[in-house]
């Protein structure tokens, strides 16, 4: 990650904030600690919403949780086995019904289901739907990938990151449903946020407490904390809009997570760090519409016809110990690792072999390097050090790509030897709007200009970011450390610090454009956005130029 | 087949007031007043870069490719050389069918390196003599000696390179334009294949290195002139209307610094086995390996020819030759080097040229279908267009039957639904 969290130091709620945290909890009458999931027979047994995702050719995944049972609350482990019917149409009134099939689930899976449906057409849009007993779900829609190898005119999808419940609301998630020209959503991790109320949330406002009131770090904490999310009814209206292709980044188990431990993780006290990532993995696998089951590969790729294919990482479960701080050697030894080795050597040869044109990586943190300017005053830098871990000497993000140099050096230098253009990597987790070329050798490149790829980076649905850090109102005290960051980094093209919201991608034969829309107040639930800056790559350039014409 | 022997000769003064000789086979016609059906050029701008279109440098060709059909994607194919990449232009099949795998190969017959410059070494026919098999005319304007070499006197008309810059052994772009619109004027071809030196001449020789490439950037403005001059004279004359113009480049083109170069000669020379038995072919960034010991020792001797190549500092990678789709010609071993990187072989002095090509980083192309002829529409494709594809795509527009065993590459016609003739 991401903005640094402040995980000490925790205040506890005022009753201000607790009644800032929504009208839901005033009416309950129920006391903080004792907040019940999502009110469950309310809603019937679908309380949870339904989702797809990983779109095939041929096949998608679908996905839904049932509460067959009073009992059966989220994490509690409690209720009955029992069967799910899906159906699939090629109409939403569902007249023309062209698969159907049963899935079983109970307390083992948190009465989650997925249903890995096959023999579906290609680059078409259908409708979907669960039953349990007599219930019927809600009508999801979905849509499959394009034929393998065929042209594809255009693709076009929301990029999202960064979504802390108690920061806010997802208002971002709700433009981007409303829109009825996306094929997709792309989360770049950072669903959700481990921390207990008062830990982490909009600056000094908790607008909505997270459930359970304590920092995940059990199963049953994963269970609930996801659960809780997909009440959302913004989150809700988008998964069952279009399917998501989702990668996890560092809170979906614990802030700056490695694969022996995290930044936030404190053994013995929370437990081991391989049991409590163990149980997130398993939540995250009931939870999310992902091809994906405990133990196994989040990491995959996805085609998009001719036109485009989709790489997307992991960049938490393989990677060494994060560097003690910018100055530290072990940034640039080679036996450290962002990915590990085989993913690496997975996504150099999918890149150098691809048949696609566009080649898409979703990458959970930003692979530009990012160098800061030692003109900034030192409240700049610190607010800066939030967004970015510590500042010290030679500030650098040691999280990102820029703490694993040849990790980096090893997949940029792949492009370069093999002429692999066409490269987009679409970033999240700096809660911040970013658009880079990535020099072919940063030393050389601003005389040659040499770029081997470009990165568009989206901002944060809800989390907090400099301008909320520093205490200032948007577009003040950022645009002159925007200002300063460029001038450092003459291949950074577009920063902006301020802004909440989401992206959109359009992907054509002749380009790639991210559009960034802005939030008006993240902590409105009904906020409403702009269009906040666009900007294109042009294929065969590998160059991000800025354009004012948002994608219609 | 054209009868080589039977030929005239034809003297064509042209705008410029120089005089283009052309030749042309025994029966070829001169122009009819009004042409018919679609005029094809294939104008492969030798050695450019995709990147080095734009609206400063070439205006002229990046206003073609937006009226055009561009295919971003477009590669070149291995080894990314000037001769087998033409080859495979005009004959749409891969090296390991037309014998012709790079520029430079080891002749095991004659027990040395060689440019493949004769009309023997390319197997099979090409586009240019199939064409005009079917009584239409074809012409070819090719700057360079050495592929006017191997071409030879396949197509019905055809300019020999003159005047030769000594050194570079290619003919002027501005010589090379004179005699592609005199040729057009006396002899209107259905199909002329040009080659435009400059561009890549000026990468080769161009001492300034990887930040100053001011001699490559006036090469690429002149070279833009003359294509502009040549699309102006289409339409000047009534052709544009029927003209389908298929521009791309043959390769790019890599810059090295001096110190970034491999020789591999002095790494086999220290190993016992290979001491003095192993050939090299330097293609720029491809090393072309032939083990000239007994056949009994090749497998081991080629085990450790790769051994010690994926050793060397700037080597990128080994292939066995079938991997690439190259045949016996190509010898045992073909190493490729890394960008920045350029290979010196057989002696450390012997490539002193910052700009080279033959490696993977060399591979991406410009490849954009346009002209006046209506059947040309605007348009980017996704496509995985490959110099294969020329001659396909070419042999649908007239309607040519495939060759015997087919063509390797696609034919690229997504900008022309319908074959015009
Ligand atoms: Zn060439």
């Amino acid at each position: 990650m991401c903005p640094r969290v402040n995980s000490r130091a925790q205040s506890a709620l005022s009753r201000r904030e607790v009644l800032r945290a929504g009208g839901a909890l005033a009416a309950t009458g129920a006391g903080l600690l004792a907040v019940p999931p999502a009110a469950a027979a309310a809603a019937g047994p679908f309380a949870h919403g339904v989702a797809s995702g990983d779109p095939l050719p041929t096949g998608v995944l679908l996905w839904t949780r049932v509460t067959p049972a009073a009992e059966a609350l989220p994490g509690s482990g409690a209720g009955p086995e029992v069967s799910v019917r899906w159906e699939v149409a090629l109409d939403e009134a569902f007249t023309r019904i062209v698969r159907r099939g049963t899935v079983a689930t109970g307390p083992a899976r948190d009465h989650t289901v997925k249903a890995d449906v096959t023999g579906l057409a290609p680059g078409t849009w259908y409708w979907y739907r669960f039953r349990l007993g007599g219930a019927v779900s809600p009508t999801g829609r979905t849509r499959t990938a394009p034929a393998t190898g065929s042209a594809l005119a255009r693709l076009r999808f929301g990029v999202v990151s960064c979504s802390n419940w108690q920061a806010g609301h997802f208002s971002a998630y709700r433009h981007l449903a409303e829109r009825d020209d996306l094929d997709l959503v792309v989360h770049l991790g950072d669903y959700l946020y481990e921390y207990a109320p008062g830990g982490y949330q909009a600056g000094e406002v908790l607008v909505r407490p997270h459930d359970p009131p304590v920092e995940m770090t059990t199963l049953e904490h994963y269970r609930r904390r996801h659960a809780q999310y997909k009440t959302d009814p913004d989150l809700r209206a988008l998964h069952a809009r279009v399917p998501f292709v989702v990668t996890w980044d560092d809170h979906e188990s614990a802030n700056d997570a490695w694969s022996g431990g995290a930044e936030n993780h404190t053994e013995p006290a929370e437990g081991t760090w391989a049991g409590r990532r163990a149980a997130s993995q398993q939540a995250y696998a009931e939870w999310m519409p992902v091809r994906y089951e405990p133990g196994g590969r989040l990491y995959r790729r996805i085609a998009f016809g001719a036109l485009a294919e989709l790489s997307m990482l992991d960049l938490r479960t393989y990677r060494s110990r994060q560097a003690a701080h910018p100055l530290d050697p072990v940034i640039s030894d080679p036996a450290r690792t962002i990915t590990g080795s085989e993913q690496l050597g997975w996504l150099t040869a999918g890149l150098v072999t691809s048949g696609a044109q566009w080649k898409l990586v979703g990458n959970p943190v930003m692979i530009a390097p990012v160098r800061f300017p030692s003109t900034l005053s030192t409240r700049e830098l610190e607010a800066l050090s939030q967004l970015t871990g510590p500042l010290e000497g030679v500030p650098v993000n040691v999280d990102q790509w820029d703490g694993y140099t040849a990790d980096r050096a090893r997949v940029l230098g792949a492009l370069r030897d093999h002429g692999v253009r066409d490269t987009v990597f679409l970033t999240g987790d700096i809660h911040s709007a970013w658009a880079a070329e990535l020099p072919a050798d940063p030393l050389t490149y601003p005389l040659t200009r040499d770029s081997v790829g470009t990165e568009l980076v989206c901002t944060s649905v809800t989390s907090d970011n400099i301008d909320d850090i520093l205490g200032v109102p948007p577009r003040t005290a950022s645009v002159g450390v925007e200002a300063a960051i460029r001038v450092a980094n003459p291949h950074l093209k577009y920063v902006e610090l301020d802004s909440h919201g989401y992206s959109v991608v359009e992907v054509t034969p002749a380009a790639v454009q991210m559009d960034w829309f802005a939030l008006a107040d993240r902590t409105d639930p009904a906020s409403a956005a702009r269009h906040n800056a666009s900007f294109v790559v042009r294929a065969g350039t590998q160059r991000v130029q800025r354009t004012g014409e948002p994608l219609r | 087949m054209t009868e080589y022997s039977r030929r005239r000769f034809l003297r064509v003064a042209t705008g410029t007031g120089a005089a283009v000789v052309l030749s042309a086979a025994a029966g070829t016609a001169p122009a009819a007043a009004a042409p018919q059906g679609p005029r094809v050029y294939v104008l492969v701008v030798d050695g450019l870069r995709p990147d080095e279109i734009g609206p400063v440098l070439t205006p002229t060709l990046l206003r073609l490719r937006e009226a055009g059909t561009h295919f971003p994607a477009a590669r070149s194919l291995p080894v990314t050389e000037t001769i087998p990449n033409h080859v495979m232009m005009m004959t749409g099949v891969r090296p390991d069918r037309s014998g012709v795998p790079a520029n430079s190969v080891y002749d095991r017959a004659e027990g040395a390196v060689r440019t493949l410059d004769r009309p023997a070494d390319l197997r099979g026919a090409t586009l240019l003599d199939r064409l005009a098999a079917t009584g239409r005319t074809t012409g070819s304007v090719l700057s360079k000696e050495y592929l006017y070499g191997i071409f030879g006197e396949r197509a019905s008309v055809r300019w020999e390179p003159f005047p030769i810059v000594p050194v570079s052994g290619h003919a002027p772009d501005l010589a090379t334009a004179d005699a592609l619109i005199a040729m057009v004027d006396e002899s209107d071809p259905d199909l002329v294949f040009c080659n435009l030196g400059d561009v890549d001449r000026v990468g080769h020789t161009d001492l300034t290195g990887t930040t100053l490439r001011a001699a490559r950037s006036a090469a690429l403005w002149a070279t833009d002139l003359v294509v502009g001059r040549f699309v102006r004279h289409l339409r000047d004359t009534g052709r544009w209307a029927s003209s389908v113009l298929i521009v791309l480049a043959d390769h790019s083109m890599d810059w090295s610094l001096p110190h970034r170069t491999i020789s591999l000669r002095s790494t086999m020379e220290g190993d016992p086995l290979l001491e003095r038995r192993v050939a090299i072919a330097q293609n720029g960034g491809a090393d072309l390996l032939t083990f000239t010991g007994p056949d009994a020792e090749r497998a081991e001797a080629v085990a450790r020819m790769r051994r010690l190549a994926l050793a060397t500092d700037g080597v990128l990678s080994a292939h066995e030759p079938g991997q690439l789709r190259l045949g016996p010609e190509a010898g045992d071993l073909v190493v490729y080097c890394r960008a920045g990187w350029r290979f010196t072989d057989p002696q450390v002095w012997s490539n002193p040229i910052p700009g080279n090509h033959g490696h993977p980083a060399t591979a991406p192309i410009p490849f954009f279908v346009t002209g006046g002829h209506p059947a040309v529409t605007p348009g980017t494709s996704s496509a995985p267009a490959r110099t294969v594809d020329v001659a396909p795509t070419v042999g649908a527009l007239f309607g040519l039957p495939e060759p015997d065993g087919g063509y390797d590459g696609t034919a690229r016609l997504a900008p022309v639904p319908a074959s015009p003739r």
